[in-house]
């Protein structure tokens, strides 16, 4: 009785050739990849890493009077502005000035992104570009205007001081109030752009199912409409919050030097007094600031299943 | 084929990242060599900006480069003397940098950090026109021009130029006021003279200086004045302030008299611009003889005519209306003295007082 | 006749002035626990009639009553009815129970009632299992039953339904067909059902309205639309159709109960056949529809009385029958055969056809098919 071998397995090779074939291109493929993002990626060490890491290891120098910078390392950067309750009142003054910020800039710009983003009309692209036409000019300029506006001879005060209504002008500017009044609007394109790219979710159809349903406008609005966009309004209320703890303009500009915040703190540090490792020192809180507010708003979008 | 591609695609790649590589740290390679002589090359300035920078400009640097049409100026302007010394301490390994026109009170600290260079009368003749009390006990950068700090009002709310700074306290004028905060010298020269009128000694202690300027923070409309201190009177956004009798002058001027400035009787800080050159200066030849052009009676007359700075040269003649305007440099105005060395180590501390007591929100 | 439940009166709607109007002067009557499909092409204004109905749009003109009551411009929260989205449009932000309770809260009903209701709801289309599922996490069948579940719930005076099936795979359409269909007879929901699909409404309606160009063209039950298509649109939408231009002759009988006669008509190259169709339309040109499958083919002569002889074009064979085109002179006529018969046609075999007349129906509209004049 002959017993008959199986095939050797070589006999039918071509199907593992051509997996080899594949993963060969793939290879190829991958390298291509690595080639074509090379040149972004160093740009990004360039003009982004390498001037953080510059950054931090500036931190734990030490500043002495006059611009000298004695290299070491030390924590007495971190430490002075840590024990010291000023640099507290000014973290929480900048924390306190984003969230203001934030709110009134989402409730502002909300009205405006929920009509342009439910649009239906050939206008549509235009209105949008013509909501974040303001991004055209510069915060710098825009703050100059609102200087104008506010001022104690400025739009506001003389409309209602020639109304009759105020005797002694309003202080508008110069302080706190002028700066959020500034901040708001120079950030509203921003928040009405993350707003409208937050609304995926919203539909007109939901909104009718809601109506069909026996939900009043109201009803449709506060049941629907808002929890749909609430993502959207989170993303906003973030991206101007972290804007505007970030800013030095407006607040430099419209603050008057009496609004302390982080940034203009960082400022004067690096201009006026020439403490570059302190100036770092309180950029990285600053950054570290940021990076707990990022992590706050994922656990919450995760919340609201965005 | 497909090799080919791959293999352009790896150049691009490698091209690009040398292209940012070059670019990110080209930055001052292009100072060494160059060098030229005393009448032909580039002369690099870093100055103050925005109008004292096209008056520079207009009365010095333009007749100057009429006069040696070979060498050009490179004017790159500075908001305030700390930026221009943190520029010229950013570039001390490798100075890109010729002169520097700066505050006293930094220059000094430039001198000591060793960022410049002495200045004799042999590379710099005019130097011998400068007088024993504005040059440097070491031979540093001169005193190129003085001016100080005055007292900035509003001509309709006073026909009278107030004459004393107790004016900065009266209630009828609250919120009507700018002040600029240290690390402004505004503000710094205001802190002594508060503490000077108090009768305290500034350099031992401010205290009382500042328990009288917290009374005065609460009328201030603006310690950071913007676009700056005379605009702010000039439009009516405030009535008195903080500023500078050169800048005083010529804003005056332009306004049509709108504005005014004005010394108060209890006496001022000298505001004091020196000439500098800086060490290992890439042009240092061009640049002597810019400095010997800068201390010139005809430069010092121009720009004394420009924009009022008193000239610090004592063969510069100025026309009686430009002389009436100019700081008296001759002893007859009441100055508080505040001295340099004592500043530096006082500006950190003034600074920080103001923000946490007397600037409120 | 009782009361109808619906009754849609001139309807119309324009979009715009110079646009010929999405809907135009539709008049319909729904009768009580019937299903009533909207079928038509798109754009042929099927869902512009539902969404008036359901009052999401507002009518150009004309009424729509319920029970009675004239409600064209009762806003859309106050009409009780229940709508199905075709994207089923459940809440992202809710879970499924919250879904179909949407309808209850805005009611006002207690919590006790809702949680029963919603129950219940959940249980007549087999999900009440997954109530506290979030709604991303079902498959589309299980979205659409929680989506009539949600409409049905509120007791809907009127259930909407847009095209409820066309976002399914073909097996499951077929399967949520039957389902929706005998949940419907189970609640008795007059129901108003918006598709495209001719098999879906001929499967579940009671009755069909059949829309075209913003106009019903034929209102009936699914057999009279088949049977007795009233013109060429509705004949060529619904199921296939040989047409044939017939002049007609003399009637030769009374063929049924319903009024219709047999004519002897004739076809040009095809020659003489009985046919039928209303009365009264001997001596005028008229179509003639006869169903592919109502025509016999026969590979052999002599299997038929008097056969037409001609080729075998085309075969398309689709497993359970086969589909043949047949020349006859310059008229091409599908046919279908059964695949058991044996020998399989090939393309250029003799074939013969025959039909009854009974199956040659003479459609009453004029023979150039034209748009109704309204």
């Amino acid at each position: 009785m002959t017993v008959l071998e199986a095939p050797a397995a070589p006999e039918r090779p071509s199907a593992q050739d051509e997996g080899q074939l594949e993963r060969a291109t793939e290879r190829r493929n991958r390298r291509t990849y690595l080639a074509l993002l090379l040149p972004g990626l160093l740009g990004l060490l360039v003009s982004f890493v390498f001037p953080l890491a510059y950054m931090v290891r500036m931190s734990f120098n030490q500043g002495a009077p006059d611009g000298v910078i004695v290299e070491t390392f030390t924590l007495d950067t971190y430490i002075q502005p840590l024990t010291d309750p000023y640099y507290w009142r000014v973290t929480l003054d900048t924390f306190q000035m984003g969230v203001t910020v934030g709110i009134l800039c989402v409730i502002v710009s909300y009205p405006v992104a929920l009509f342009l983003a439910r649009s239906t009309s050939k206008w549509r692209g235009l209105l949008v570009a013509i909501a974040i036409a303001p991004l055209l000019t510069s915060a710098v300029v825009r703050t100059y205007g609102w200087m104008v506006i506010l001022g104690t001879n400025g739009l506001i005060n003389s409309s209602l001081g020639g109304l009759g209504l105020i005797d002694t002008p309003l202080k508008l500017t110069n302080n706190m109030t002028g700066v959020t009044i500034g901040l708001v609007e120079i950030f509203m394109p921003y928040a009405i752009l993350a707003m409208i790219s937050g609304f995926g979710r919203l539909s007109p159809q939901l909104e009718e199912a809601a109506g069909s349903l026996g939900a009043s406008k109201f009803k449709v609005f506060t049941r629907v409409t808002l929890p749909l966009c609430l993502p959207g309004l989170l993303t906003a209320f973030l991206l101007v919050f972290v804007l505007s703890i970030s800013t030095f303009i407006t607040p430099r500009l419209l603050g008057g030097g009496s609004v302390q915040v982080l940034a203009t703190e960082i400022y004067d540090q690096t201009t006026g007094l020439l403490n570059w490792p302190f100036a770092a020192a309180l950029s990285v809180i600053l950054l570290v600031l940021f990076g707990l507010i990022i992590a706050v708003y994922q656990r919450l979008t995760k919340k609201i299943g965005g | 084929m497909r090799a080919t591609i791959k293999g352009k695609m790896a150049a691009v790649a490698a091209l690009s990242a040398a292209v940012l590589v070059l670019s990110g740290c080209g930055g001052g390679s292009e100072a060494a060599g160059s060098g030229g002589s005393a009448t032909s090359g580039e002369v690099n300035l870093i100055a103050y900006s925005g109008v004292w920078q096209d008056q520079y400009t207009a009365a010095v640097i333009e007749p100057f480069q009429a006069k040696y049409p070979d060498i050009k100026i490179n004017y790159a302007s500075k908001r305030s003397s700390a930026e221009m010394l943190s520029a010229l301490q950013g570039q001390k390994n490798n100075p890109a940098t010729d002169v520097a026109i700066m505050d006293n009170s930094v220059s000094t600290t430039g001198n000591k950090q060793g960022l410049f260079e002495k200045v004799d009368e042999e590379s710099v003749p005019n130097l011998a026109n400068v007088p024993e009390k504005f040059r440097d006990k070491e031979a540093y950068g001169p005193v190129a021009m003085l001016d100080a700090v005055g007292l900035v009002y509003d001509t309709a709310t006073f026909p009278e130029a107030p004459d004393s700074w107790k004016v900065l306290w009266d209630p009828a004028y609250a919120g009507k006021i700018n002040v600029n905060a240290p690390p402004s010298l505004l503000g710094l020269s205001l802190t002594a003279i508060t503490s000077k009128m108090e009768g305290e000694d500034y350099t031992q202690g401010i205290d009382s200086a500042v328990t009288r300027l917290k009374e005065m923070a609460p009328g201030v409309q603006t310690f950071a004045p913007n676009p700056d201190e005379y605009q702010n009177v000039i439009t009516g956004q405030t009535v008195l302030g903080l500023g500078q009798n050169a800048r005083g002058q010529f804003y005056s001027d332009q306004s049509n008299k709108k504005m005014g400035v004005t010394f108060p009787k209890e006496g001022t800080v000298y505001q004091i611009n020196t000439i500098n050159l800086v060490k290992d200066a890439p042009h240092s030849e061009a640049a002597k003889t810019f400095v010997d052009y800068a201390l010139s009676a005809e430069a010092q007359t121009a720009f004394a005519k420009a924009l009022f700075y008193a000239p610090s040269v004592t063969n510069a003649e100025l026309p009686a209306d430009v002389k009436d305007r100019v700081v008296p440099t001759d002893g007859s105005l009441n100055i508080v003295p505040l001295d340099v060395e004592f500043l530096s180590s006082a500006r950190d501390k003034w600074t920080d007082t103001w923000k946490r007591q007397i600037i409120t929100n | 006749m009782t009361e109808p439940k619906l009754s849609i009166v001139d309807l119309t709607k324009r979009y715009a002035a110079d646009l010929d109007p999405a809907v135009d002067r539709l008049n319909m009557e729904v009768e009580e626990g019937h299903l009533v499909a909207l079928l038509g092409p798109s754009g042929c204004g099927k869902t512009t009639t539902l969404r008036m109905v359901a009052g999401l749009m507002d009518p150009t003109a004309g009424s729509i009553v319920v029970d009675g009551k004239e409600i064209t411009h009762t806003p859309v929260n106050k009409r009780g009815m229940g709508m199905v989205f075709q994207s089923y449009a459940l809440f992202p932000h809710m879970n499924v129970e919250q879904n179909v309770a949407f309808g209850l809260e805005m009611r006002q009903v207690t919590k006790a009632e809702q949680k029963a209701r919603v129950a219940a709801a959940l249980d007549m289309v087999q999900l009440g299992h997954l109530g506290k599922r979030q709604t991303k996490e079902l498959s589309g069948g299980q979205q659409q039953r929680i989506a009539l579940a949600r409409a049905l719930v509120v007791e809907p005076t009127l259930l909407l339904l847009d095209e409820p099936l066309s976002n399914l795979d073909a097996k499951l359409r077929e399967t949520m067909r039957t389902e929706i269909r005998a949940i419907q007879q189970r609640t008795r929901a007059t129901t108003l059902f918006v598709t495209h699909d001719q098999d879906e409404a001929l499967d579940m309606a009671d009755r069909i309205a059949v829309m075209n160009g913003g106009l019903i063209e034929q209102f009936g039950s699914p057999t009279e639309v088949y049977e007795r298509p009233r013109t060429h649109f509705v004949a060529n939408f619904i199921g296939q159709a040989n047409f044939l231009a017939a002049r007609v002759g003399a009637e030769t009988g009374r063929a049924n109960l319903a009024g219709e006669s047999h004519y002897k008509v004739e076809v040009d190259g095809l020659g003489q056949f009985g046919a039928i169709g209303s009365t009264g339309l001997s001596g005028s040109s008229h179509e003639l529809v006869i169903r592919p499958h109502r025509l016999n083919v026969s590979l052999h002569p002599g299997a038929a009385q008097a056969p037409l002889a001609g080729t075998i074009e085309r075969v398309s064979y689709t497993g359970d029958a086969l589909a043949v085109a047949v020349r006859i002179g310059d008229q091409q006529l599908h046919a279908q055969m059964l695949t058991s018969s044996g020998d399989l046609p090939r393309i250029g075999d003799a074939a013969y056809l025959s039909w009854a007349a009974d199956d040659a129906y003479l459609l009453p509209a004029a023979a150039q098919p034209v748009r109704l004049a309204a």
